[in-house]
């Protein structure tokens, strides 16, 4: 080590960064952008059918989430065996998580049936919000800060929609509630490149 | 200078620490993933892990992912914290230089 010098702990350092950006792009590969990524298309799809096809907004919102929650197994299980990065999630805590997103929504759901009568509006942003509340709470318990800010953005932008733009309350979702997610994933996806 | 790791200041092993450094504590990089990123054989990469692991820096787990056996590297609080110490002093280096 006696002959080392500046020029060789630029190189060092350059590799340091080589390296740490290459495997960056393992970790973009795993879970998080491809149900980000998921997610985001079937909200950007789901509330512009909806705005387009109000009467039908139910049966859209119903289909698209029965394709998200077969889309998101499909990735779980894809990524499980294939990743490079296993992630501090156990299989335990992945049949927590699983089971956290089924009670929320099943509160959500006694909630609702408690404070009825609603609108589709109303019930679309406790839902919205609701899962919102799940990134968040997942994005503190696994230190994925970046769900975090995720989950509180959306929140407020689904506020913004509902009280302020009700006329345009799906097209506003799908743009920017569904874009946010849809960006997050790719901006995952592409950031190392 | 006596800050530089001298297990970490080895390239393929300064090479290994980066990569594992670059995930969130807790996750686990695979072996044969690694290997491949770091363009190194089989016995080669084996041979530094086990010096990084002999130091404590880094731990290996063998498991069994869809019936087939796989090895995970994962990096330990005194690995990360060798790490950072290593890279300071690579900093200090290029600081004091500037300095001159």
């Amino acid at each position: 080590m006696d002959k080392f010098n500046s020029e060789n702990a630029q190189e060092s350092l350059a590799i340091v960064d080589d390296v740490i950006a290459q495997t960056r792009k393992a970790i973009a590969s795993t879970y998080a952008n491809p149900l980000l990524i998921l997610w985001g298309v079937i909200w950007v799809v789901s509330f512009t059918a909806a705005h387009l096809y109000l009467d039908y907004a139910f049966h859209i919102f119903t289909a698209f989430s029965v394709v998200g929650g077969i889309g998101t197994f499909i990735i779980v299980r894809i990524f499980h065996t294939k990743s490079p990065i296993r992630g501090p999630i156990s299989r335990k805590e992945g049949w927590h998580l699983f089971w956290f997103w089924i009670l929320l929504f099943a509160y959500v759901l006694i909630w609702l049936a408690i404070l009825a009568p609603f609108s589709g509006r109303q019930l679309n942003a406790v839902l919205s919000t609701a899962s919102m509340f799940a990134y968040i709470v997942i994005g503190l318990w696994f230190c994925s800060y970046f769900m975090v800010w995720l989950g509180l953005a959306v929140t407020a932008m689904t506020l913004i929609g509902f009280y302020l733009l009700p006329h345009y309350y799906c097209l506003w979702m799908a743009f920017t509630g569904g874009g946010a997610i849809l960006c997050t994933g790719l901006y995952i996806r592409f950031r190392w490149r | 200078m006596s800050d530089l790791d001298n297990i970490i200041h080895q390239p393929v092993r300064l090479r290994v620490m980066s990569a594992i450094v670059a995930l969130d504590p807790g996750e686990q990089i695979d072996f044969i993933y690694l290997r491949n990123l770091l363009k190194v054989t089989d016995g080669n990469l084996g041979a530094h892990l086990a010096k990084l692991e002999e130091a404590g820096y880094i731990r290996i787990e063998k498991t069994f992912v869809a019936r087939k056996p796989r090895t995970f590297i994962i990096a330990s609080d005194k690995g990360r914290d060798a790490f950072s110490s290593h890279i300071a002093a690579l900093r200090q280096i290029i600081k004091d230089t500037q300095k001159q």
